[in-house]
């Protein structure tokens, strides 16, 4: 049994607006600190928490279910309060652990997947003036015009020549590509990184099936297929 | 059956509008057909100038909506051709003193005894712009072989059909073949594959433009400019004739060449 004084605060006390305290419970001290540390704060608060109503939260404390009944007796016996609420933090994994012995059956926890996002798929020109934003890929059925911006959170597919501003993996992916029949961009980028191509003297002429645009050694290159 | 109503508008300015409009309204209405002009660049009017009928102004478009006079009071007739009138632009108010439903109304009005209406579009997208396309069906949108022009000229088409004006075409003007076959200009290929809308005519480069326009006489009606003869083909073309356009694929390889027998190009 630890017999260390607890010097720091084990149980962090904050009033809601609806008249109830939450007790935010330590996650690295030991169980028996946090009883200990209570019963002072029980003394020196002169029974401020008499028939108090009281969240407790776990935070990253794993669940246990003795630990929760001994807290009950000892907030319902000595200061006849009320544990109103249980807030289990980011541990699921101790209470699921606790429930499947109960039951007896292992539980399994399937994670929650998101949805993915669908490519937004533009089926005409983009003239210039236009702006397209899509959270994932983008997928442009016709031409990118210059003075026209597609920007897209994964990669940029353009079935026909890519002449205004394209930015794959706006929110940081340098894996972003961008596929276009021809790229002759004002300018590309992917990620935070952007690139001007040169200029260059009518190289659309020679025959090519498409155009990828990836990052290499950190920077953008254009490859022709 | 009312007349069609076709913008004449480019985007950016300098461009060639004006001139367009005076010489195709002169061009159709040379084939008999009755046309009606309005100068929709209140402000800064001009095609009356052009026109070379600015003496004759007493009332203007912003008269007409407003109800100070009749519409035919504000209708010019043309000097030499009977069924060709122009409406003026207001010189002293600015383009936010008409609305654009009272522009459609106007337009509507006019469709139905003209079997022209062409209106002239101020350069920018802002008001201006949205007034002179209200009451138009179709839209000829003008360009140069220049970048600057071509990408306005794409928002333009982008502003159109948004507001559900898909009927456009293309004039390419001031286009100059020497220097398109010495690599120095756009080709108008390059122009048409970038814009891709249909193209409804080409309108040579020539100093006799700015002649015809400081005289104040519509270059139409001289019969030896090639100018005049592209103007021509194109009200040809806006009047359904099947009259080919030469296209200049003057550096185009064999292998293009051969593409485009075959249908590839």
């Amino acid at each position: 049994m630890d017999n260390r004084e607890p010097t720091a605060v084990a149980v962090q006390i904050r009033a809601q607006r609806d008249g109830q305290f939450v007790f935010v419970l330590d996650p690295s001290l030991p169980f028996q600190m946090i009883l200990r540390y209570l019963e002072k704060r029980w003394e020196e608060s002169n029974k401020f928490f008499r028939s108090a109503k009281i969240v407790i939260d776990l935070g990253l404390r794993p669940f246990r279910f003795d630990e929760i009944l001994a807290l009950r007796d000892l907030l319902k016996n000595k200061w006849h309060a009320t544990i109103t609420e249980l807030r289990l933090g980011h541990r699921f994994d101790s209470f699921f652990e606790w429930a499947s012995r109960q039951i007896g059956i292992p539980i399994h926890q399937i994670p929650i997947q998101e949805k993915e996002p669908e490519p937004v798929i533009i089926r005409q020109t983009c003239r210039s003036g236009t702006r397209v934003e899509a959270p994932q890929d983008c997928i442009v059925l016709g031409d990118v015009n210059p003075g026209a911006e597609v920007i897209a959170g994964r990669d940029i597919i353009v079935f026909g020549v890519l002449r205004g501003m394209a930015h794959a993996g706006a929110y940081g992916n340098t894996a972003a590509k961008i596929w276009a029949l021809s790229i002759e961009p004002s300018q590309i980028r992917i990620a935070d990184l952007v690139a001007i191509p040169p200029r260059q003297d009518k190289s659309s002429l020679q025959s090519k099936r498409y155009e990828v645009a990836e990052v290499r050694d950190g920077q953008i290159q254009v490859i022709s297929f | 059956m009312p007349g069609k109503t076709i913008v004449i508008t480019s985007g950016k300015g300098g461009v060639g509008k004006t001139t367009t409009v005076a010489n195709l309204g002169t061009a159709l209405a040379m084939r008999g057909l009755s046309v009606v002009m309005i100068d929709a660049d209140i402000g800064l009017r001009n095609l009356d100038v052009v026109m070379g009928l600015e003496n004759r102004i007493v009332y203007n478009v912003v008269d007409v909506i407003e109800g100070r006079c009749r519409l035919e009071q504000a209708m010019i007739r043309d000097r030499k051709i009977n069924s060709l009138y122009l409406i003026p632009a207001a010189q002293t108010r600015d383009k936010d003193s008409v609305m654009p439903e009272a522009m459609k109304r106007l337009c509507d009005q006019l469709a139905e005894n003209f079997d022209y209406v062409l209106i002239d579009c101020p350069a920018g997208i802002e008001q201006g712009f949205r007034n002179a396309i209200a009451g138009a069906q179709k839209a000829l949108i003008v360009t140069t072989p220049e970048v600057s022009a071509i990408r306005d000229a794409d928002r333009v088409i982008g502003l159109l059909e948004a507001n559900m004006l898909k009927d456009i075409h293309l004039i390419i003007n001031r286009v100059n073949q020497k220097m398109i076959k010495r690599g120095d200009m756009m080709s108008t290929e390059d122009i048409c594959s970038l814009l891709s809308i249909p193209l409804i005519g080409i309108i040579p480069e020539s100093e006799e433009v700015v002649i015809s326009t400081n005289r104040g006489v519509p270059l139409v009606h001289d019969r030896k400019s090639q100018v005049a003869a592209a103007f021509k083909r194109i009200a040809g073309r806006l009047e359904g004739e099947n009259i080919p356009i030469p296209l200049d694929n003057h550096e185009g390889s064999l292998l293009s060449k051969v593409k485009k027998i075959f249908g590839a190009g």
